[in-house]
């Protein structure tokens, strides 16, 4: 009887499933394919260099005309790993792993460690003229962290620090944001560029961009520091006193 | 082995880290480079401890020099070492003879015995399946000597002597 059940379950959802699938393709069959449909994408393309200064028109969309998202992103970030944090709240928590990695992975990790917190970074200072970003480059960094975990059995991130950093870089992002309501009259404002006028003789090189580089330098510590404390609250477990 | 001091091992490693910066920019523009000194100011900073113990006397010309060497010499092994698996794989009777063999290695070093390992899982025909000290648990296609002394004559040797002047 289960088994019939569980078959007509299977099949009702199949049927479900194909049934949507028909229907979002139908909608999407309306959609031209190849054609000149941007409205304001033509927009940012032709002002992207003089209003921003940033060559990659990605991160000046997220970054500048779209600021408030990367914000949301960044809080949506903070909400995740203070939550993590707060499910897996216990007095006492340590690594509990028996296996140390053969020498191999250790010597491994210890000298492709710094390699990848270096790539981390050059992928979010350079996030106004390549490819990335913030939240690429930040999640390389916390990579290298998760690495560091696999390989050791007793390696941890010295908390204290990383829970200050994340914080600071957080309230930095928010300040700068303030400075350019100040100057400019409106929030995330980019008073680098705008006001100063810094960086303008170097469009394509790497003093450019207005604040994207400085934002994206504070995503990166920020979102950095913070997977690997979620790494750290998932990978520990708890011990009994 | 004795740890160099900790300004020889941060300034060994700032400058590996900087070498790494420069391939990646491919440029020499001053503001690259500023910000290049800086970021591998703080990654130096933050992992010279666990990235070398020797320090600075990693960069002995000797050692660079035979590690120049080695990679042409390194190339060609494994250039040699993957005709051999594929005329292995393509012949109708496919001579494999395979089996686990024991090495013995002369390197002290945890780097040196990294390379020596990655350097025969590399070479095809052997795969470095654990380390355990001074011993190498070695997966052979074709066990030619299953003796330790024998085999580490025809898989680790070839490789040690250049390691050994690069590592130890």
């Amino acid at each position: 009887m289960g088994e019939v059940v569980s078959m007509l379950k299977r099949l009702l959802s199949i049927i479900l499933i194909l049934i949507i699938g028909y229907w979002i393709a139908q909608g999407l069959a309306n959609v031209p394919f190849g054609e000149d449909r941007m409205l304001v994408g033509k927009y940012y393309l032709q002002h992207v260099k003089e209003q921003t200064g940033a060559v990659n028109a990605v991160t000046a969309v997220v970054v500048n005309y779209r600021g408030f998202d990367t914000l949301g992103e960044v809080t949506v970030l903070f909400i995740a790993s203070t939550g993590v944090a707060a499910l897996l709240w216990r007095k006492r928590r340590e690594r509990t792993a028996k296996t140390e990695g053969s020498l191999v992975l250790t010597t491994g990790s210890k000298l492709l460690f710094p390699f990848i917190m270096l790539f981390g970074m050059y992928i979010f200072i350079h996030g106004h003229l390549t490819p990335g970003g913030g939240f690429p480059g930040g999640a390389t960094i916390a990579t290298g962290f998760l690495l560091m975990y696999l390989a050791f059995i007793v390696y941890e991130i010295p908390h204290r620090g990383f829970e200050v950093t994340e914080g600071l870089a957080g309230m930095s992002y928010v300040l700068v944001g303030l400075i350019g309501l100040a100057i400019g009259g409106y929030f995330l404002f980019d008073w680098i560029w705008q006001t100063w006028h810094f960086g303008t003789s170097n469009l394509g090189r790497l003093f450019s961009g207005g604040f994207i580089p400085v934002i994206y330098t504070l995503i990166g510590i920020k979102v950095g520091t913070e997977l690997s404390g979620i790494i750290d609250n998932m990978l520990k477990e708890e011990v009994k006193e | 082995m004795t740890e160099a001091s900790r300004v020889s091992r941060y300034l060994y490693t700032f400058i590996v880290v900087l070498i790494i910066w420069l391939f990646l920019t491919a440029s020499l523009d001053p503001q690259e480079l500023i910000v290049g000194i800086i970021f591998s100011a703080i990654v130096a900073g933050f992992t010279y401890d666990i990235f070398t113990t020797r320090g600075l006397s990693n960069l002995h010309p000797r050692r660079i020099a035979y590690a120049i060497i080695y990679i042409p010499y390194f190339l060609w092994a494994m250039i040699k070492a993957n005709l051999d698996v594929a005329y292995r794989v393509l012949h109708p009777k496919r001579p494999i003879n395979p089996g686990i063999v024991e090495c013995k290695t002369e390197l002290k070093n945890e780097v040196g015995k990294l390379a020596l390992a990655n350097s025969i899982t590399l070479t095809p025909g052997t795969i470095t399946l654990d380390i355990d000290g001074d011993r190498y648990f070695i997966h052979w296609i074709d066990v030619k000597d299953s003796s330790i002394e024998g085999a580490s004559e025809h898989i680790t040797k070839p490789f040690e002597k250049f390691l050994k002047v690069i590592f130890e």
